[in-house]
């Protein structure tokens, strides 16, 4: 089994539902993200677009930040779930540095790492990851990539040509794809990042862990 | 590149979370500056034993003392900048090895080690075993200095470090950093060609890192877009542009420039301060190195 990931970016109308889903369901602390949706304007007025991307952790196959885990709390399951084992984390943030997505934080209340983990406390239950079931329009797909009944692959199959990930230049693998997107939507160079991208307030950066 | 995609989409952010601020902060820089002068004072009184050994008999006790500081200046930081500093010794129970922090951690853990007896024989006056030591000491110090630039390449987020070139630029700053240590602390105890060797290894290495960074700050936006972005930041009006150049001045051009003053005068004074401003200058060059690939936006 090789669970894998993918996001219809056609679909996605940037609800957040996904990104509440997931808070909730992972307790994920104030100030940190396992899930979010990205928001870039296209264009000029009146020929405007905007476009919505959830990013979450890849789950690569060939994972840099499990690589570099000095003590293995990132880890491969059977599933191809790249997890992590809090208790044993050091948060030496090897792996926050390594991330070429930029998936993983550090838990303020804990100061290990964390990241998304496709709520493989979910998947052990056989249940789809909380992301999933909030979507209102199935955008996220889930399920096993190498099934080619499952919906995931029939998917990849139906849109060939289609299918991206995000950086593959880094030879990650990741196991997360995206139909519908670009190089605006995954390609974090190609947008301009200002002050004050938040509807709410001017912060740009946080401190990691809360310290230092 | 980037500049170039962003003249064509026009795309703007407009809606999207805090993103983390630095990762690894100004404790990593003390750790990669201590380190250097640790592992660099061993190469340093390793070379100088064989070619001038009447200079230095009486500096193994003083150069082991610099090590064994420097090397626990730099695990002290390590430590420091763990967010779960209690939970170290998971590293030598749940070794990952794969992973150059874990293996990092062995090598600079039995350098510290062999280190402690360096000192032990030193302090009884046991050249002889000292010797033999000493010859272990420095093998090992070659990759407890290179290892830092393997967890750099391993950083795959940051498209800047990149090996060999990062190995390359840790030797250059423990042996620059080594031979300005040696100069301060050796003093008048130096033959003048004692202090020519030691003047030659700090110009050489100066101006050899100071060609590999130019060569990075030409020729490094020219293969990678990340670079380019990343290397924005020390250029033009660059977050990191003054501290770069501040930086590039004082460990390296400035140094180079009163080496050369120093052997045409003969003055060990020019040359002390040579070594002052090296190390000064070392630790702002690798702490600009350390922040500007953090500056940038990874998702």
């Amino acid at each position: 089994m090789q669970l894998g990931f993918l996001v219809d970016l056609h679909l996605c109308m940037g609800c957040k539902g996904c990104e509440i889903a997931c808070k909730v369901e992972n307790e994920v602390p104030l100030s940190t993200w396992r899930l979010r949706v990205k928001y870039v304007d296209v264009g000029t007025f009146p020929e405007t677009k905007r476009t919505f991307t959830p990013l979450r952790c890849n789950h690569c196959e060939n994972a840099p930040c499990e690589r570099i885990c000095p003590v293995s709390a990132l880890h491969y399951l059977d599933n191809g779930i790249v997890n992590i084992d809090k208790e044993r984390c050091i948060g030496c943030a090897g792996c926050v540095m390594a991330c070429p997505y930029g998936a993983i934080y550090i838990d303020p209340q804990t100061q290990t790492a964390d990241k998304c983990t496709y709520c493989a406390h979910r998947v052990a239950s056989s249940m789809m990851p909380a992301c999933v079931v909030a979507c209102p329009v199935q955008a996220n797909i889930f399920g096993d990539l190498e099934d080619p009944t499952s919906n995931i692959s029939k998917y990849i199959q139906v849109h060939q040509g289609g299918v991206q990930v995000r950086k593959p230049e880094k030879g990650t693998n990741p196991h997360h794809f995206y139909v519908g997107g670009g190089n605006v939507t995954l390609n974090p160079l190609a947008s301009f990042r200002g002050n004050g991208h938040s509807l709410f307030n001017n912060i740009t950066t946080l401190p990691v862990g809360g310290h230092h | 590149m980037a500049h170039e995609i962003l003249a064509a989409t026009n795309a703007v952010v407009t809606l999207d979370v805090a993103l983390p601020g630095i990762v690894w902060p100004w404790l990593v820089t003390v750790n990669m500056w201590a380190k250097s002068i640790g592992t660099g004072v061993i190469f340093m009184l390793f070379m100088l034993l064989r070619m001038h050994p009447e200079s230095v008999k009486s500096l193994r006790l003083p150069t082991a003392i610099v090590a064994f500081v420097s090397i626990n200046i730099f695990l002290l930081f390590t430590l420091a900048d763990l967010h779960q500093p209690f939970r170290m010794w998971h590293i030598f129970v749940y070794s990952n090895w794969t992973s150059a922090i874990a293996i990092g951690s062995f090598m600079a853990s039995a350098f510290l080690g062999l280190l402690t007896l360096l000192v032990f024989y030193a302090w009884k006056k046991n050249d002889e075993t000292f010797d033999k030591l000493l010859l272990w000491v420095t093998i090992l110090a070659i990759p407890v200095t290179l290892y830092t630039a393997s967890l750099m390449a391993q950083c795959t987020a940051r498209e800047l470090w990149q090996m060999p070139t990062e190995s390359a630029q840790m030797i250059l700053a423990a042996l620059l950093s080594g031979s300005a240590a040696m100069i301060l602390l050796g003093g008048n105890k130096f033959s003048s060609e004692a202090k020519n060797t030691l003047a030659v290894v700090l110009g050489l290495s100066a101006l050899m890192a100071f060609i590999i960074y130019m060569s990075e700050y030409i020729f490094g936006p020219m293969k990678a877009e990340e670079v380019a972005a990343t290397l924005d930041y020390i250029k033009g009006n660059g977050q990191y542009s003054v501290m770069f150049w501040l930086g590039q001045w004082i460990a390296y051009l400035l140094p180079m420039l009163l080496i050369v003053l120093s052997r045409t005068s003969k003055s060990e004074s020019i040359l002390k301060l040579a070594a002052i401003l090296a190390l000064v200058g070392l630790a702002i060059v690798k702490h600009v190195w350390l922040m500007i690939p953090q500056l940038l936006p990874m998702s």
